[in-house]
């Protein structure tokens, strides 16, 4: 079992490995032109130049700042919200057909009245991050909630539990693999408008400085700050797994 | 069917020591009538048994005395007050276990969620649980998840959660209807021996005859469409009760064909 984990990790290694020796053998070779695509060597020394001067640091905590203030604000929207509209059948009647509605709807598309509404700022940054990532938590929720096994709700009244032990002790741990894995959806969507918002409203961010280097041909800083986002996309997803194994420890039991 | 009758009269329990009574109980649902009418007592530490075809109203009636519904007509009342709401004297084991029980929580903290409601102690509810653990044969479980034990064992947990409510009264709905012939025969025992140590009153519908007189000091036969009470037997069989010894009673053999009769003669 252990072995075979660690012989995952090695495969995974290697095929990482042998991907940028193909990109250093293609840039080496001229295959593609250095003003498009830089070698790995000079797309790492750009990182460091970049960490070194602290700017690019700067660019990375804005994104990070971004992606979590806008993923938190959905998150406590999203959780809310699903809790009362998934636990009552009749705010899922009237409810559900909207959100049917609404949730197909690119977020880009919200963009521009966003922008029109709240100018090129923060404030909108964060409400097209926030509300492009409340979906999958909102629609994850409800569904948990909804989801919730009557009989337990008929144990909870056996024993007397208040309203509020109900929640805390029934349904929001019942519905927590749902919420979960809303909230890991979330996370992918929240970068990914963060990093637009940045282009469109000029903010400090990885999305400026990706946008910026390519207007000025500077491929090995381009090169620095799509790596870095492709890091920060790795390493939260971690910390979701992680985080997900702890409070899911019993669905590991089941199997 | 004259005898059992008579014997009903002579040991009917008188409406003072009744510590739940179905007054001319009757439930519609959903339009159609469920239950009409059941007129019942159960004496305080009494195991009153109920069988009947299957779909002739147990669950519902088992409901009713847990106060989950509410009688369209009649009354139920528990010590001579009449039934709002549940209470916490009354614990009712459920038939789907699987379904009762909590999987995020293990054994331990499945009975903790019944010690958190009567507001105990962190402290003492790890003790509390432990110790019920090992009345019904859980001991060294603490730690396990539902999902990681038998049937038998997840039942048994139930059965613990149940009496962490320090209840006076167990409705169980077909509790070890799911289990094999052993470890249900084994699981009878341990009822009585725990009940027979707390003094409780049980109310048990069970579709296996013979587990109803093998219980019961009283089995109450129901008949469908609408569910209502068709026979009541008096089982006077010695206590504490014996797998072979007992069912190897003539009187035993009799109470069994006596109800399976009843049930015959019902569907
Ligand atoms: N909530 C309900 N609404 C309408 N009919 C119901 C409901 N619950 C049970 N019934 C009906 O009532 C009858 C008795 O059900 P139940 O008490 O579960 O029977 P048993 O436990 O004896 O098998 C069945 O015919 C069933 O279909
Ligand atoms: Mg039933």
């Amino acid at each position: 079992m252990k072995w075979s984990v660690l012989g995952w990790r090695l495969a995974s290694f290697a095929v990482a490995a042998g991907l940028i020796t193909l990109w250093q053998f293609a840039a080496d070779q001229r295959l593609i032109s250095p003003v498009f695509l830089p070698g790995p060597d000079r797309a790492w020394a750009s990182l460091m130049r970049g960490f070194t001067s602290g700017d690019l640091l700067t660019k990375l905590a804005g994104t990070l700042t971004h992606m979590a203030y806008g993923w938190l604000l959905a998150s406590i929207v999203g959780v809310a919200l699903g809790a009362m509209i998934g636990s009552s059948k009749t705010m899922r009647a009237y409810v559900a057909p909207t959100l049917e509605l609404l949730r197909p709807l690119p977020v880009s598309a919200i963009i521009p009245v966003a922008i029109a509404a709240l100018g090129l700022s923060q404030g909108m940054a964060l409400a097209v991050i926030a509300f492009g990532s409340l979906w999958p938590m909102l629609l994850g929720t409800i569904h948990g909630f909804a989801a919730v096994e009557p009989r337990l709700y008929e144990v909870a009244r056996v024993l007397h539990m208040s309203r509020l032990a109900v929640i805390f002790k029934i349904a929001l741990p019942s519905a927590a693999p749902d919420i979960l894995a809303g909230m890991r959806l979330s996370l992918t969507v929240a970068l990914i408008l963060a990093v637009v918002c940045e282009m469109l409203a000029g903010l400090d961010g990885l999305g400026q400085w990706v946008l910026l280097s390519a207007r000025s041909f500077r491929s090995a800083d381009l090169f620095a700050g799509v790596m870095l986002l492709g890091v920060i996309g790795y390493v939260t997803a971690l910390a979701m797994d992680a985080a997900e194994s702890r409070l899911l420890r019993w669905q590991a039991a089941r199997r | 069917m004259a005898e059992p009758a008579l014997a009903l009269v002579q040991s009917s329990p008188s409406p003072a020591r009744a510590q739940i009574a179905f007054d001319n109980v009757a439930l519609t649902l959903g339009g159609k009538a469920i239950i009409d009418t059941i007129s019942l007592e159960v004496a305080a530490g009494e195991i009153l048994c109920v069988v009947g075809a299957s779909g002739c109203g147990k669950t519902t009636a088992l409901r009713l005395a847990a106060g989950l519904y509410q009688p369209t007509g009649g009354s139920v009342r528990f010590e001579g007050e009449p039934m709002r709401a549940p209470r916490r004297e009354i614990a009712v084991v459920f038939q789907d276990y699987g379904k009762a029980l909590l999987p995020w929580r293990t054994a331990a903290g499945n009975i903790s969620l019944a010690l958190e409601t009567i507001g105990m102690r962190a402290h003492q509810r790890e003790a509390r649980a432990a110790e019920l653990l090992a009345k019904v044969g859980l001991a060294g479980h603490a730690a396990k998840y539902p999902t990681e034990m038998s049937g038998g064992m997840q039942q048994r947990l139930q059965i613990a959660r149940c009496l962490a409510q320090d209840p006076k009264v167990l409705l169980m709905d077909e509790p070890f209807g799911a289990l094999d012939a052993m470890t249900r025969q084994g699981l009878q025992d341990e009822m009585l021996a725990l009940v027979a140590s707390t003094g409780a009153t049980v109310v048990f519908v069970t579709h296996d005859l013979e587990e109803a007189i093998y219980l019961g000091d009283r089995v109450v036969g129901l008949l469908p469409h609408p569910g209502r009470v068709g026979l009541e037997l008096t089982i006077d069989l010695p206590r504490p009760r014996d797998q072979l010894a007992t069912r190897e009673q003539p009187e035993f053999l009799r109470l069994r064909r006596a109800l399976f009769d009843f049930i015959k003669a019902s569907e």
